[in-house]
């Protein structure tokens, strides 16, 4: 299984139309990658399908950069007992 | 004698989303007033208690002068208890007199007239229990009295209703302002504006085919044309609009465009072109620049609206325009399909295609599909900025009331993202 880093790289590549392998962790969504505020709500959906989670709008929202997304994700995974590979 | 207005079946309250959502049926309108408003003058009730469901109790205590909720308003009068779906015009059983429930062909009470003293002996631990021993103990007869069973009745017959309204305020002539030049159709005595309304120059109102009521502080800007019957609400602004007839509007409105039969509640918007027809708008609705939805279809069939997001009921008219909830809000150039359901919070962002029929209340329609968009709690914020602009206040109950509404309305919601989810993926 891919981990959640690499995960969220694919999802964010087809979301925003670019390569995986250039998104860096420390990249910011709006910043660096162009991504407008719909395509962020595009972006949570996006994960939520990948990951098969459910998260606070509010909060998935506020996560700013690549790694952030991958933090997040993470700590949902656990507390929503989803396996995932670190 | 006490009036008690009882709205708590969940199955008929259905029938009249997404604007019931977040209100009691009778807080619907249709003519010059609500339903409410209409049913206590005709039984000419002392005063009014209410029996609401459970999530809005709050919220509409603060918006009602009677009880709300409040099994002690049972006791220590003479009741009549009524269905809040009652059609006060045609409806002809006397307030007072004997004790006795009038139930419809289903069974269903329409209405319990009972004497204080055989209140006091019926089971008083909550308002259903309070109906079904009324039913059990009480004498029964049958009542045909007609009910509404659908929103767009409303709308339906409100050309109708306005008219009766406007004969039973007696009131006619000009206590505003009228400016020159302009032009009033048909005789003054069916046209009345009241004091404070100004209605600027280049106006014309038309009350050859029904009466015209302008009420205070109203506003009328220039090259509005308003055709009767019609009522525009108290503060309420009209931008150059083509007010066909039909229309009640506001309190506290902004209207441009083409607007024609239509109900739009108070503080809402729909400042520029577009047409509106046929539809009824809750409150704080704001149509973007060019929204326009249609209420006829191609082949004049019978329009069907969608209250579930599955399946269509035959409104068995042709003409059906919108139902738009509270708090949604339209981008410009919005195409609303005959016959669509907008859901209360709701917000879309047009596509340039007429959008699906049904929207479901909360949700963001964003590229063509139904989304969770930035959540509720964005549209709470917006919702308490745009009462804050018109003087009003996103209390603590009103969003319970809203928590209440958003778990009500989540497995249309639901559906409806899922379906979303997957154009996503495969585009």
């Amino acid at each position: 299984m891919a981990t959640v880093e690499e995960r969220v790289k694919t999802v964010t590549a087809q979301v925003l139309k670019l390569n995986a392998d250039e998104i860096k962790g420390e990249d910011n969504f709006t910043a660096d990658l162009g991504a407008e505020s719909v395509q962020s709500i595009e972006l949570v959906a996006m994960f939520e399908e990948e990951f098969g989670i459910e998260m606070d709008e509010d909060a998935a929202l506020s996560v700013e950069t690549v790694g952030g997304a991958v933090d997040f994700i993470t700590k949902v995974c656990r507390e929503q007992g989803v396996e995932i590979e670190e | 004698m006490r009036l008690v207005l009882v709205d708590r079946d969940e199955d008929s309250r259905g029938n009249f989303y997404p604007l019931a959502l977040s209100r009691p049926i009778w807080e619907l309108r249709c003519g010059f007033y609500s339903l409410r408003e209409k049913v206590i003058a005709k039984v000419a009730a002392g005063d009014a208690a209410y029996f609401v469901p459970d999530y809005m109790a709050d919220a509409y205590r603060a918006k009602v002068s009677g009880a709300v909720n409040n099994i002690s308003a049972l006791v220590g009068s003479d009741l009549f208890v009524l269905d809040g779906r009652v059609k006060a015009s045609s409806f002809d059983v006397a307030p007072r007199g004997a004790s006795e429930v009038g139930v419809d062909s289903q069974g269903h009470l329409v209405y319990a007239r009972i004497a204080k003293e055989d209140a006091g002996k019926l089971d008083t631990s909550g308002i259903d229990a309070f109906v079904a021993s009324a039913k059990a103990k009480l004498k029964n007869v049958p009542c045909s009295a007609s009910k509404w069973e659908y929103t767009w009745e409303l709308v339906l017959a409100n050309g109708e209703e306005l008219t009766a309204d406007f004969a039973a305020a007696g009131l006619s002539g000009v206590e505003g302002a009228i400016e020159k030049p302009g032009e009033i159709l048909g005789g003054k005595k069916d046209v009345y504006i009241a004091p404070g309304a100004r209605v600027h120059p280049m106006v014309v109102i038309d009350a050859e085919r029904g009466p015209v009521y302008i009420d205070e502080g109203a506003e009328i800007h220039p090259f509005s044309r308003i055709e009767g019957p019609c009522y525009i609400g108290k503060d309420s602004i009209l931008l150059g609009a083509k007010c066909r007839e039909g229309n009640s509007i506001g309190p506290v409105c902004r209207i441009g465009g083409e607007v024609e039969e239509s109900i739009v509640h108070g503080y809402s918007n729909k400042y520029h072109d577009g047409f509106l027809g046929h539809a009824y708008v809750g409150e704080w609705v704001n149509l973007g620049a060019l929204t326009t939805n249609s209420d006829l279809k191609n082949d004049y069939s019978t329009v069907s609206v969608m209250l579930d997001g599955k399946k269509g009921i035959d409104t068995g008219s042709t003409k059906v325009g919108s139902l738009i909830g509270d708090h949604a809000k339209t981008s410009i150039g919005t195409l609303l399909n005959t016959g669509s359901y907008v859901g209360a919070m709701s917000i879309i962002m047009a596509t340039g295609k007429p959008l699906p029929k049904y929207i479901p209340s909360f949700s963001w329609f964003i590229e063509g599909v139904v989304t969770k968009g930035f959540g509720r709690r964005k549209l709470y914020e917006t919702a308490r900025t745009a009462m804050s602009r018109r003087g009003g206040e996103w209390t603590e109950a009103e969003e319970a009331m809203w928590e209440g509404i958003f778990e009500i309305t989540a497995p249309q919601r639901r559906v409806a993202v899922a379906k979303g989810r997957k154009a996503m993926m495969s585009r």
